[in-house]
C-alpha cells in the first residue's frame, strides 16, 4: 500500500531540487501560463511540507533543551532560522527524532497530519505534565485562474524563517513561565493523522493525553502559502 | 458431477447480483469507492470467469432464472454468509487467485472433455475443491452487499461523526488499520476454512457445508464486523472526520545524568567563542639539551631553576648548572661512587644549592664558588624532595619523615613532621613560608602550619595514587594544587584556608608536576603515559588551554624561570627541553628583557608582599 502512494513522487523530486529555487523568482517575472501556476503551487506544497516537518524537528530539540529533557551537555549550536538552534548531539536520541521525523516527512507530503503533540511526562509520577501542540492546517491552495492573489499569499523565504524564528524564541522566552520540572522527564510524540493514513508499526494508537486542568498558553504561529502550523503549550498548574 | 454442477452456478450468481447492485439496487452504498473495488473484484473475476468459462457454462443458464430465488439463496447460503466477513486484503487476494488458477488450468483442459469422460473419484474431488474456494471469494463480493442491506437502517441513523467515534472505538481496541485489521484476520480465516475446506472435503462434499451450517446458527454478525462495514462506509463516503491519534510507541531513550535546569537557564545564548580569548602558545620547544644519565625515577626532584637564572640538573651521580643568560654548563659536584644524586634546589636567594643523596645525607653549595658549604645528616634513606624557606630547609626522604633544617646553625635539625607513612615526593612551602604542603607515596597531601608543626592542618586523602606534584597559587595565597600519579590522573586543587577541595579536573595521565603562571590566571601540568604531554588550564575554569606532546617518555621534572615565561622539562628520554609556554606580550615584553638582571628584584618584592 505504502509503496504505491510514495513510488511516483522520486522522479518529481530531481526536478523539484533544481526548479525549486528558480520557481520563486520566476514566478514573479514570468507571465504564467496554463501550467505554471499550477507547477509553482505543486513545487511550493511539497517544500512547504518538507518545510513544516523539519520544523518539528527543531522544534523537539528546543523542547528537549528548554525544559531539560536531556542534560544541556548533550546539545550542540546549529545556526538555523537565523538562530544558534540546539541539536541533541546524543546518538540515541539523534535517532529516535530521526525515526520520528522521517515519518513525519511522509505523512507532511501526502497531507495526512492534523497535529503534532510532544508530551512531556515526569518519569517519578507517570503523570504528564507538559503538552507542547503544533496544528498543522493547509491553507486552501488559491486556483490557478487567481495568480495574483497567489502572488501576494506567497510568503518569501525570509519571511516565514522571520515567523519562525519569532516563535522560537516565544518557545525559548516559555521557560520563564512554564513551572520547574522536578525530577526526570521523559517525552512523547502523538501525532492526529487522519484516518486512511498509513501507519507504521512503529506507531500505534493513543488518547489524546491532555493536561487536566492545565493551563494553555497559545503562541505564535507561522505559515507558508499552503500550511499553517499554530503552536500553543499547556501545563499542569502547580499549587 | 453433479455436485460440481450445483456449485458452479452460484459463482455466475455472485456476478448477477453485483452487476445488479451497480445498476441502482443498492441505493444506500452510495461510495463509487466501494463500486471500484467491487469492479476490480468482478474484474478478476472476469477473468477467472473466462478461464473457467466451461465449469460456469451450466451455471449461467441457472443465472437467467428467477434471480430473486437466488438472491434468496444467497442470503440463506451459509458458505456465503460465513465468508462475508472476509473482505478482500491484497493478501486475501492473492491466495485464492493461485487457487483459482491452478483450477483453471484443470478446468481449460478437463472442462470439455470431462463432461462425459469418466474421471478417477480422485480428481474429481480435486476439482471440487478448487471450486469451492473460487466460488469463496466471489461469493463474499456478493454477500457483503446482502449484509450492507441488513445494516442499512443503523449506518443511515448513525452520524458521519458516530461512525467516526465507532471507527475510533475500533481503533482504541488496538485493531492495526481499520481495513487492514479487518482483511488479515478475516483471510486467514477464509483461507483456513477453505484449506479445511479442502482437507474435510476428500470424501464428502457436504462436509464443508456442514461445518458452515454449524456456523451459520450464530448468525448475528460479530460486533468487529460491524464496525468494520461501519468504517468502511466512513472511508467510502470521504469522511474525513475519523481522525486518529498516533503515538510513536518506542520509549525515548533515557538520559542518565540528572539535570539542573537553573543552571541551564544561565547559559549565554551564543557560544562564547574561546578561540578569540585563547592566546596562542608557542607548541615547539625553544632548546633542547642533553640530559644523559637521568635517573628515571618518578620519586626525585632532580631540576631546579634558580633566581639568578641558572638551572640545576642531577644526573645520576653529577650536578650540573647549566647559565641560562650565557648558556654554559659548569659541573657543580660528583657524589662519591656508592650514592647517586636524589634531588636539587636553589635557596631563594639562587646562591646556594641544596642536594639530597641516596645515603640520606643534604649537601649544601655554594654554586659561585663550586664550594660544599655543609652536609646535613639526619635521614636514614634517600631524600627525594627539598623546598627552601629563606634560611631553612625542608626535606622529605623515603622514610615519610620530613626535617626541617636551620642552615644557619650546628644543630641543624628544628623540626620533624612525621605524618607520612610512605616516601615523601612532593614539599612546597609557601611563598610567605606560613604553610608547607607536602605529597607522599601514601597519596596523601598534608598542609602544615609553621607554627605548629607536630600535626599536619589539614591532610588530605582524596588522591588515589602518590602525589608528587605540589604547587601554590602565587596569586591566591590560600589556593593549593596538587597532582596525583598514574592511577590517580586528578588535578585536585584546595583552599588551604579551609581545607575545602575547590575543584578537581581528570586528566586522563598521570601528573607529575605542576607550575602556576605568573603572568597568565593559568597552570601547567606534566604527564606521563600515554601522551607524556604539557598541559595548560586556565584557572578556575579549568579550560584545558593546550596539549604539546612534549617527550618521547614521561616528563619527571619541570620547573619555571625566573621570569615565569619558560618552563624548562626534563624527561627520561634523557633530554631536557625550555617550553615558551607563558610569554608576554610584546608591551610588557620590554620589561621583560630588563628583567633578567634587574627584573628579579620586584619579582621577589612581589612575592613577599603576598
Amino acid at each position: 500500500m505504502s509503496s504505491t502512494t510514495i513510488k511516483p513522487k522520486p522522479p518529481k523530486s530531481s526536478k523539484d531540487a533544481k526548479s525549486s529555487k528558480g520557481s520563486k523568482s520566476s514566478s514573479t517575472s514570468k507571465t504564467p501560463t496554463s501550467d505554471d501556476p499550477k507547477q509553482t503551487h505543486k513545487l511550493s506544497l511539497k517544500g512547504s511540507a518538507k518545510m513544516v516537518s523539519e520544523f518539528f524537528d527543531y522544534g523537539i530539540n528546543t523542547i528537549l533543551f528548554q525544559r531539560g529533557v536531556y542534560p544541556a551537555e548533550d546539545f550542540t549550536y546549529v545556526k538555523k532560522y537565523g538562530l544558534n538552534m540546539l541539536i541533541s548531539s546524543d546518538d540515541q536520541v539523534k535517532s529516535y527524532i530521526r525515526r520520528i521525523t522521517t515519518q513525519l516527512t511522509r505523512w507532511m507530503l501526502a497531507g495526512k497530519i492534523k497535529k503534532l503533540v510532544v508530551v512531556v511526562t515526569s518519569k517519578d509520577t507517570g503523570e504528564d505534565v507538559e503538552r507542547w501542540q503544533f496544528d498543522v492546517s493547509h491553507t486552501k491552495p488559491p486556483t490557478a485562474s487567481t495568480s495574483q492573489g497567489a502572488q501576494e499569499k506567497e510568503k518569501g523565504e525570509a519571511e516565514v524563517q522571520a515567523e519562525i524564528q519569532s516563535l522560537f524564541r516565544q518557545i525559548t522566552a516559555c521557560v520563564t513561565f512554564l513551572p520547574m520540572l522536578d525530577g526526570r522527564c521523559t517525552f512523547n510524540v502523538l501525532v492526529y493523522a487522519d484516518g486512511d493514513a498509513e501507519v507504521p508499526m512503529e506507531w500505534g494508537d493513543s488518547e489524546a493525553r491532555e493536561i487536566n486542568g492545565g493551563e494553555k498558553v497559545v503562541l505564535r504561529s507561522w505559515g507558508t502559502s499552503s500550511h499553517r502550523v499554530e503552536t500553543a503549550v499547556s501545563y499542569r498548574v502547580v499549587e | 458431477m453433479a455436485s460440481v454442477a450445483v456449485q458452479t452456478p452460484v459463482k455466475s450468481h455472485s456476478g448477477l447480483f453485483t452487476t445488479r447492485t451497480a445498476g441502482g439496487r443498492m441505493p444506500l452504498t452510495p461510495s463509487p469507492r466501494a463500486r471500484q473495488a467491487g469492479n476490480r473484484n468482478n474484474n478478476k473475476k472476469k477473468e477467472e470467469d473466462q478461464e473457467s468459462k466451461a465449469v460456469k457454462n451450466n451455471g449461467s443458464v441457472y443465472g437467467g432464472g428467477n434471480l430473486a430465488v437466488h438472491f434468496a439463496a444467497l442470503q440463506i447460503s451459509p458458505a456465503g454468509k460465513k465468508r462475508s466477513t472476509s473482505p478482500k486484503s491484497t493478501i486475501a487476494r492473492i491466495s485464492p487467485i493461485k487457487l483459482d488458477l491452478g483450477v483453471s488450468e484443470w478446468t481449460l483442459t478437463g472442462s470439455g472433455s470431462s463432461k462425459g469422460t469418466g474421471r478417477t473419484p480422485e480428481k474429481q474431488k480435486k476439482k471440487k475443491e478448487p471450486a469451492l474456494q473460487s466460488k469463496a471469494p466471489r461469493r463474499a463480493k456478493a454477500t457483503i452487499r446482502v449484509i450492507g442491506d441488513r445494516f442499512i437502517p443503523t449506518r443511515s441513523a448513525s452520524s458521519p461523526t458516530a461512525t467516526s467515534k465507532l471507527d475510533f472505538a475500533n481503533v482504541q481496541k488496538g485493531g492495526p488499520q481499520p481495513r487492514e485489521g479487518r482483511s488479515r484476520p478475516s483471510s486467514s480465516h477464509s483461507t483456513h476454512s477453505v484449506l479445511a475446506g479442502g482437507a474435510f472435503g476428500t470424501d464428502s462434499l457436504s462436509n464443508p457445508y456442514g461445518t458452515e451450517d454449524d456456523e451459520e446458527v450464530v448468525y448475528p454478525p460479530p460486533n468487529p464486523e460491524n464496525l468494520a462495514y461501519q468504517s468502511s462506509v466512513a472511508a467510502a463516503c470521504g469522511v474525513k472526520l475519523n481522525t486518529r491519534i498516533l503515538a510513536f510507541k518506542p520509549s525515548a531513550p533515557e538520559n542518565q545524568k540528572p539535570i539542573d535546569l537553573r543552571s541551564q537557564y544561565n547559559r549565554p545564548v551564543k557560544p562564547v567563542n574561546q578561540a578569540q580569548f585563547r592566546r596562542r602558545i608557542l607548541t615547539a620547544p625553544e632548546r633542547v639539551l642533553d640530559a644523559p644519565g637521568l635517573v628515571d625515577d618518578y620519586y626525585l626532584n632532580l631540576l631546579d631553576w634558580s633566581s639568578q637564572n641558572c638551572v640545576a640538573i642531577g644526573l645520576e651521580r653529577n650536578v650540573y648548572v647549566w647559565n641560562a643568560d650565557t648558556g654554559t654548563v659548569t659541573s657543580l659536584l660528583e657524589t662519591s661512587p656508592d650514592t647517586y644524586v636524589s634531588s636539587v634546589k636553589w635557596s631563594q636567594d639562587g646562591a646556594y644549592v641544596s642536594v639530597g643523596l641516596g645515603t640520606g645525607d643534604v649537601q649544601i653549595w655554594d654554586v659561585e664558588e663550586g664550594t660544599k658549604l655543609r652536609t646535613m645528616a639526619g635521614h636514614t634513606s634517600r631524600v627525594g624532595v627539598a623546598s627552601w624557606n629563606k634560611a631553612f630547609l625542608s626535606t622529605g626522604s623515603r622514610s615519610g619523615a620530613i626535617f626541617n633544617h636551620d642552615v644557619r646553625i650546628a644543630e641543624h635539625k628544628v623540626a620533624e613532621l612525621n605524618s607520612h607513612t610512605s616516601e615523601v615526593c612532593g614539599l612546597e612551602w609557601r611563598s610567605d613560608g606560613a604553610l608547607l604542603a607536602s605529597g607522599g607515596n601514601d597519596n596523601m597531601v598534608n598542609i602544615w602550619d609553621a607554627r605548629s608543626l607536630t600535626a599536619p592542618k589539614w591532610q588530605k586523602t582524596n588522591h588515589k595514587a602518590a602525589v608528587k606534584a605540589i604547587a601554590w597559587c602565587p596569586w591566591q595565597m590560600n589556593l593549593l594544587a596538587t597532582g596525583g600519579g598514574s592511577y590517580d590522573k586528578h588535578i585536585h586543587f584546595w583552599n588551604s584556608t579551609t581545607g575545602a577541595r575547590v575543584n578537581s579536573v581528570d586528566t586522563g595521565s598521570q601528573v607529575t608536576s605542576l607550575r602556576w603562571s605568573l603572568t597568565y590566571k593559568e597552570i601547567v601540568s606534566c604527564h606521563g603515559f600515554p601522551d607524556n604531554q604539557l598541559s595548560v588550564w586556565s584557572y578556575p575554569t579549568l579550560v584545558r588551554h593546550i596539549e604539546i606532546p612534549a617527550h618521547e617518555t614521561r616528563v619527571l621534572h619541570s620547573c619555571l624561570s625566573p621570569d615565569g615565561q619558560v618552563l624548562a622539562t626534563a624527561a627520561s628520554d634523557e633530554s631536557l627541553k625550555f617550553w615558551k609556554l607563558f610569554e608576554k606580550k610584546k608591551e610588557t615584553a620590554s620589561g621583560a628583557t630588563s628583567l633578567r638582571d634587574g627584573g628579579k628584584v620586584p619579582m621577589a618584592k612581589q612575592m613577599t608582599i603576598r
